[in-house]
């Protein structure tokens, strides 16, 4: 289930000493599905990223970015 | 804290339910007719305790104890689960078009068990395995 999505969570969250299930709480989602998030192994929905960008107050495309999958090959 | 979600561990409970199930059935039904064993009343005092510990949890729970996810997951455990029954049920069609009819209603009853079994299992263990894939 790996996709082709990358992001900076996890330094974001360091950067506001945010634990996962904070963010958790603040997203509506489980600590285990920001878990799958951090480690590229989930894609969220539009809404949810949205929700994450906002509550970190940055725009989507620092939090999260599009690696196609030729890119990733090489 | 664990790594294992709400959902995960409500999976686990299931298949130990209907493994708790399926030896019941094995165990006392097999050889007996109907209306022995209060087999209905342990299907209902399962499915019941699973409700129950499912609301308290949500109700407990301070934080969301199922998303988008776990949703997702969830279709793709029915996908699963919808092909074994569509499976399962065009056999025993072509059962009763080859024979003309089931041996028994035993028989008949036995086929639906086992196959609403293998669908659950089947549902459970690829959720599970989605789970353990996203994790």
């Amino acid at each position: 289930m790996s996709s082709c999505l990358r992001n900076t969570i996890r330094e974001l969250r360091a950067t506001q000493s945010m634990t996962q299930q904070e963010l958790a709480d603040l997203i509506f989602v489980t600590r285990q599905t920001v878990i799958a998030i951090e480690r590229d192994k989930y894609s969220p929905s539009l809404e949810v990223a949205f929700r994450i960008a906002h509550v970190f107050g940055v725009p989507l495309e620092q939090v999260f970015q599009y690696e196609a999958p030729a890119a990733r090959k090489r | 804290m664990s790594r294992i979600s709400f959902q995960e561990k409500m999976l686990w409970a299931q298949l130990v339910g209907m493994v708790v199930v399926v030896l019941f059935y094995g165990h006392y039904l097999v050889h007996s007719g109907p209306g022995h064993h209060y087999f209905h009343a342990l299907v209902l005092v399962l499915l019941l305790l699973f409700v129950s510990v499912r609301t308290f949890f949500r109700w407990r729970s301070g934080s969301v104890v199922e998303d988008e996810r776990d949703r997702s997951i969830a279709a793709i455990g029915s996908r699963w689960s919808n092909i074994i029954l569509w499976l399962g049920l065009v056999v025993i069609l072509v059962l009763y078009w080859d024979h003309g009819s089931m041996r028994s209603a035993n028989f008949l009853i036995g086929i639906l068990f086992h196959l609403l079994v293998l669908a659950g299992s089947v549902r459970i263990i690829r959720e599970l395995i989605a789970y353990r894939m996203a994790a």
